[in-house]
């Protein structure tokens, strides 16, 4: 195995990635191959999708089939080889089904099909030391002698931040909404993957493409969630437990807890959100439940001990799952694009086992004192004061904003976030989005003239709303995003923020702190250029850091 | 007192350490660091606690040698129950982090409720778990694992492997074999009966399925050595893994096969699970394979494409024989995954 697709990735060796018998996430060799080559297949299912789409004959099941197919391969996701095996078939058999549909309709149109080659030929090998063979071949490192490091980083960056792009389009598509802009997108950047690129101004356009297809994705899933449950409003919610039995749902997916909170509303079992569940709770459709009652733990990476505690059933809807502990490892369910071997998985939505299991938990077995947290500061919320929030920083009240949010993780130099939030000044306003908010969002950090200084936007996928913020301050300071008071400070895990620092970057915005280390995919060539392009920073320390935003001219 | 650092790295990659004095087994050591490792005798009867040792010297002490070959010595193998270290010991355990239990072996009542003949000589036994102090009655085990059945009061302790597969309502099903004049085969037979209770110490072991394994997988099972296979099996079609899955299972006799409508009803829900029957000694309207289930398992491993992980569990003498078959065809040690039946 070869990885670097996340910021945990080893970095003991010269070069720096996961290239042993098991990641730093803790996924295995095999899977990790099986999930190379699964993106093999999935650029030779594009490669066709995209030459059809182009013939006015589309296939969104294929398209859909590419978007699950490619979340699973993020980190966290899915670390089951099984499933991996069983997808590589099925990638196979989806190529199949769009070339016969691109070749019908070329051959309709007068046209002579072209005769394409590398992955839209590819074949599954029968067994698995075959496939493991054929992964070796089309791994993220391969052509590396060939091409060097920074190619393979520029590519890296384009496939991670696909992923990203395929994850949030599978949220979207997850609660029914689809776009043949964003499939057409997607075909295109995997077509491009196909044929192994290696001119670096190519590249650099294609990651824009994506930051920009990323930003039409993102207001899909912002209204697919808005559409579906309502737009976030200010909600307190309960961060400590209630008594009574219980079932923690953790990811991103609101169409599953939606299901669930229906499946549970006579139960006598409580729901609790995990991670990047939190913003669930200030969506009116959903809080409308009584049974969802609060907010359990922190960020992923303290699932271990957090869930190993919690006295009930648990769900993963999405990224980011670790290795479940033996304490919990017959309570723990998947759904979606997750899987783990030996773990129960819930495909069709019927989550009978899930409330099983949770009636034969103990429960919360006490009532505790109760502490709350103030969530649900989308734009459309935001938006409705800006009126307020405009006055304040013409008044001086709000001397600046700084957004502070992303991905969590395990590294200790991830204390930065929790320096930068406690450290701002009292006259800054902090929004927040992601699992990066657990560092700091129980922390008074009370309000300037009614505005809470601390505004949690939601989830990762709600950097949307940081955008559509942004965008309508600039409006009406009648300036550019750069020229505002407003500094980003960025902490990245995984591959969706891969995607959301690109649609930044592809805005034009600049100056971004991105932390707490840089991609391990991003070679010294490549950092000196997104720093001379888009004055991309590393953190030092959280007061230099602020002192320097706070001093900033204007970009 | 010499204490030594003792490094345990499981198949899945998981490493655990813990010390251990000159004159303590590994296991006792691992016990007293709040790590149970799968065991049954404590006494190298039984070959549960099997672990390789990569690196460090030992003592190996009195054990059977059933429960250890030769062959598996040769390569570091060890029974942890009776290893006592002479220096830091690294050592790699042949099966996933999920089966080591962080802290104690339950023991909790259960009640019969149900207690048939399904065999000559082989009974299946249910338990119902009593409530624990929440109100709850889980049964939460690996397909694979066994409990050891107590009779309270009479001081009858019998392993035996689980036949269905976790479950929210606290059922534990058992296929047992009856034997003559043993006392808890005698107690079953004699005394036993709906609405008894029986203490249950488990769930324990380290058999069962390769989770990350995606090679066919081949089940042979002897007799009661049936009651593994039939909660692996059972897994497999409650998560519908895609494996391509064989079943060996056999009997001197036809009459002698049981669970034979379990069987059809698994065959429905995992499509792909093929049954093979095997009759050492049939009568002439046997139209099953005639002969051993290692007859049937090495006829298959000929004719092999993939080489298949193997499962085997049954009386020792059959385990013997079909590993050696499923080594001589080319079958590498860590893709044959054993429990032996061994007597109390």
């Amino acid at each position: 195995m070869f990885c670097y697709q996340c910021e945990q990735t080893d970095r003991s060796n010269i070069d720096s990635g996961c290239a042993s018998a098991k990641g730093m996430c803790g996924k295995d060799a095999t899977t990790s191959d099986l999930q190379d080559l699964l993106i093999h297949g999935i650029e030779g299912i594009a490669q066709y999708a995209k030459r059809a789409r182009a013939l006015n004959v589309p296939d969104n099941a294929a398209g859909e089939f590419m978007l699950y197919g490619m979340f699973t391969t993020l980190t966290n996701v899915n670390f089951n080889a099984t499933r991996f095996s069983t997808l590589l078939q099925e990638a196979a058999l989806v190529r199949d089904r769009v070339k016969t549909g691109y070749i019908t309709a070329a051959l309709a149109a007068g046209q002579i099909p072209e005769e394409l080659t590398g992955s839209a030929v590819w074949q599954p090998a029968a067994d698995l030391e075959g496939l493991l063979k054929q992964a070796a071949e089309v791994g993220i490192n391969a052509g590396l002698e060939v091409v060097g490091p920074d190619i393979i980083g520029l590519r890296s960056l384009v496939l991670y931040g696909l992923k990203g792009v395929c994850a949030y389009a599978h949220h979207a598509y997850a609660l029914g909404r689809e776009s043949a802009t964003v499939y057409a997108g997607i075909e295109e950047a995997l077509d491009f993957l196909s044929s192994a690129p290696t001119d670096v101004d190519a590249l650099l356009n294609q990651s824009m493409a994506l930051g920009t297809l990323n930003l039409e994705v993102m207001a899909l899933l912002d209204e697919a969630n808005t559409g579906s449950f309502g737009a976030q409003q200010p909600t307190q919610v309960l961060v400590t437990p209630t008594m009574g039995k219980a079932i923690l749902v953790s990811g991103h997916d609101l169409g599953d807890l939606a299901a669930l909170l229906e499946q549970t509303k006579d139960a006598g079992v409580n729901i609790y959100t995990h991670g990047e569940m939190l913003p669930a709770h200030a969506y009116p459709k959903l809080k409308a439940y009584p049974h969802l009652v609060g907010n359990y733990g922190g960020a992923w990476q303290d699932q271990q001990k957090e869930f190993s505690e919690f006295p009930g059933a648990i769900l993963m809807t999405s990224n980011c799952i670790i290795e479940p502990q033996p304490q919990y490892r017959q309570r723990i369910f998947t759904a979606g694009p997750v899987g783990w071997p030996g773990v129960r998985h819930i495909s069709d939505k019927n989550f009978t086992p899930l409330i099983q299991a949770a009636k034969a938990s103990p429960g919360f077995k006490d009532n505790v004192i109760e502490k709350t947290i103030t969530i649900g500061f989308g734009h459309d919320a935001v938006l409705s004061v800006a009126d307020k929030v405009i006055a304040a920083v013409k008044s001086g009240a709000i001397r600046h904003f700084f957004l502070v949010g992303g991905c969590d993780g395990a590294a200790s130099g991830r204390n930065y976030y929790t320096d930068f939030a406690e450290q701002a000044p009292q006259d800054t306003v902090i929004m927040t989005l992601g699992c990066a908010k657990y560092r700091f969002n129980q922390h008074d950090f009370g309000d300037i003239g009614g505005i809470p200084r601390l505004l949690d936007l939601g989830q990762c996928n709600d950097s949307y709303s940081a955008i559509k913020i942004a965008t309508a301050l600039a409006g009406a300071f009648e300036c550019g995003v750069n020229e505002l008071p407003l500094s980003l400070v960025i902490s990245w895990f995984e591959q969706k923020a891969a995607a959301v620092l690109l649609t930044l970057l592809a805005l034009g915005v600049r100056n971004i702190r991105l932390g707490p280390t840089l991609p391990a995919f991003l070679t010294p060539n490549l950092v000196q250029v997104m720093v001379d392009k888009f004055g991309l920073l590393p953190n030092t320390t959280a007061q230099a850091d602020i002192e320097a935003s706070l001093s900033r001219k204007a970009a | 007192m010499n204490i030594h650092a003792i490094e345990l790295t499981t198949r899945d990659g998981n490493q655990l350490r813990f010390d251990c004095t000159d004159d303590q087994n590994l296991l006792e050591a691992a016990v007293n660091a709040h790590i149970v490792l799968p065991a049954q005798c404590g006494q190298g009867n039984c070959g549960t606690c099997y672990a390789e040792i990569t690196h460090g010297d030992f003592t190996l002490g009195k054990h059977n040698p059933s429960a250890l070959s030769l062959e598996d010595k040769e390569k570091g193998g060890t029974l942890l129950c009776c290893t006592f270290p002479h220096s830091d010991l690294h050592i790699s355990l042949p099966f996933n982090h999920d089966r080591i239990l962080i802290g104690e072996i339950k023991s909790r009542n259960a009640e019969i409720i149900a207690i048939e003949t399904v065999g000559e000589n082989t009974l299946r036994l249910e338990l119902q778990l009593a409530a624990d102090e929440d109100g709850n009655s889980v049964a939460e085990f690996e397909p694979g694992q066994f409990m050891e059945l107590e009779v309270p009061e009479r001081g009858i302790k019998r392993a035996y492997s689980l036949s269905n597969t976790g479950n929210w309502e606290g059922r534990l099903e058992f296929l047992i074999r009856l034997q003559p004049g043993g006392l808890f085969s005698t107690w079953l037979k004699e005394q036993a009966a709906i609405g008894q209770t029986l203490l249950v110490h488990g769930p324990k072991g380290a058999f069962g399925l390769y989770e990350s394994g995606l090679r066919p997988r081949w089940f042979v099972a002897g007799g009661t050595g049936l009651a593994p296979m039939l909660s692996m099996l059972r897994r497999m079609a409650e998560f519908q893994e895609p494996h391509p899955a064989r079943l060996y299972f056999g009997a001197n006799r036809a009459e002698d096969l049981f669970c034979l409508t379990e069987l059809k009803t698994l065959q429905a829900e995992l499509p792909q699970l093929q049954v093979i029957y095997c009759v050492w000694k049939p009568d002439e309207s046997w139209e099953g394979f005639r002969g051993t289930p290692v007859d049937a398992l090495t006829k298959d491993l000929a004719a092999a494409t993939v080489i298949p992980d193997i499962y085997l569990c049954g009386p020792p003498a059959l385990i013997d024989a079909a590993e050696a078959t499923a080594r001589a065809h080319g079958v590498p040690h860590k893709q044959i995954l054993i429990e032996r039946f061994l007597p109390a």
